[in-house]
């Protein structure tokens, strides 16, 4: 069971205070938050190293969050951006492929995290870029390879990542 | 990154570590943005008091109506544009920026409304050829630049996220009111030099802002 807005937004206040205890509570509220999160949306073989830099981003920007408005639309946006950053990056090894991998669905946050999710980002992009997006950024297909699947050619496959890349950074703070 | 073999979970190394550097800090808040803007503001327009002079003649009761209608579109776009960058520090899904799109449109009426009513007339010439439009154009553009520090000085402070939209606004934002502050010094009220003139330091200053802010303000 992953803590509510209520309760995040009372551990983060804590943390902005310097309480330790509350902190490490919130971090390890978050971790588990962002492994749900991310779920699908990055190769397993990665996650960690996302969930890591997304926890590291909260620890050096905890001062931009405002105690007057509700923390998981403030971490939902900190971790897009560093999840298209991710995208940016990386490259995934053919090893790493993505499997059923299901978090519970055990909160009542259900909408709010719907809402927030990595999905809605990718409704705004045409078909054609967020295919080939999830194909080589995602799934680890080479330009060659998502070529052939998607029977664009390799520049077009290149032209609509990139494209597709920029809409999604530009998207960070749009619900929907 | 280490992984504990029977949850799979990340080690709690680095939660402890964190943990560990914790130190209390100052929420960043809106307010003293808005503060820190209004005071790159003033700033601006008591530089352009002491350089240029302001117009005297706008308490005098010289100044038309379009002055103040061109000078306060300005100085609105401006304040929106400010807002728009100072929330974008404090990021959150579901941030919207409406407000100062719609008053950077609205600006274009200006400049629209300069080109039909005088090029329609043949009088496109006489906006090209004014002999202070240059001047203008540059001075406006030129004390955008204190309240371009104040904005990415606060978005370094914060965590962005939409670089480009803060990088463009960033832009808009110092045009505006750099262009403001300098309207108040200058006495030609004529739609040709206030929708021209007046205008371009936005439009510069925004393209500039998108192209030079983001590297500035990554993280």
């Amino acid at each position: 069971m992953i803590a509510d807005e209520a309760s995040l937004a009372h551990l983060m206040r804590a943390s902005q205070g310097g309480d330790k205890a509350a902190y490490r509570v919130l971090l390890s509220e978050v971790q588990l938050w962002l492994e749900r999160y991310f779920r699908r949306r990055v190769a397993p073989a990665q996650l960690d190293d996302l969930v890591q830099e997304v926890l590291m981003a909260v620890h050096t920007k905890r001062a931009t969050w405002d105690p007057d408005r509700p923390f998981l639309p403030w971490l939902a946006a900190i971790a897009r951006y560093r999840w298209v950053d991710h995208l940016r990056k990386v490259y995934r090894h053919a090893e790493d492929e993505l499997g059923d991998w299901d978090a519970a669905e055990d909160s009542d946050e259900e909408a709010v995290m719907a809402r927030m999710s990595l999905e809605r980002l990718f409704v705004h992009l045409p078909d054609k870029q967020s295919e080939v997006i999830e194909l080589v950024k995602i799934e680890g297909l080479t330009i060659a390879e998502a070529s052939e699947r998607t029977g664009q050619s390799e520049s077009l496959v290149k032209v609509n990542i990139h494209r597709g890349l920029k809409k999604l950074s530009a998207l960070i703070e749009k619900a929907e | 990154m280490t992984m504990n073999p029977e949850t799979g979970r990340i080690s709690n190394s680095l939660i402890d570590d964190l943990a560990a550097d914790l130190a209390p800090v100052r929420p960043v808040r809106l307010v003293h943005g808005i503060a820190l803007v209004a005071l790159a503001a003033i700033a601006t327009v008591v530089l352009v008091e002491l350089i240029d002079g302001l117009w005297r003649g706008i308490l005098a009761g010289r100044a038309s109506a379009l002055f103040f209608i061109a000078n306060g579109m300005l100085g609105l776009l401006g304040a929106a544009s400010a807002l728009a960058v100072l929330r974008m520090a404090t990021p959150r899904v579901g941030n919207s920026h409406e407000g100062a799109r719609w008053s950077f449109a609205m600006l274009g009426l200006l400049p629209a409304t300069a080109v039909v009513t005088l090029g329609i007339g043949g009088s496109i010439a006489e906006i090209l050829g004014d002999p202070y439009g240059f001047e203008c154009f540059a001075a406006g553009t030129g004390f955008g630049l204190v309240t371009a520090a104040a904005l990415v000085l606060w978005l370094r402070r914060g965590a962005p996220v939409s670089l480009a939209a803060a990088g463009t606004f960033t832009g808009v934002a110092a045009g505006a009111i750099g262009s403001f502050a300098y309207g108040l010094a200058c006495p030609i009220d004529t739609l040709g030099h206030l929708g021209v003139w007046h205008v371009l330091p936005v439009a510069l200053a925004a393209l500039v802002g998108r192209l030079a802010v983001p590297p500035l303000v990554r993280w």
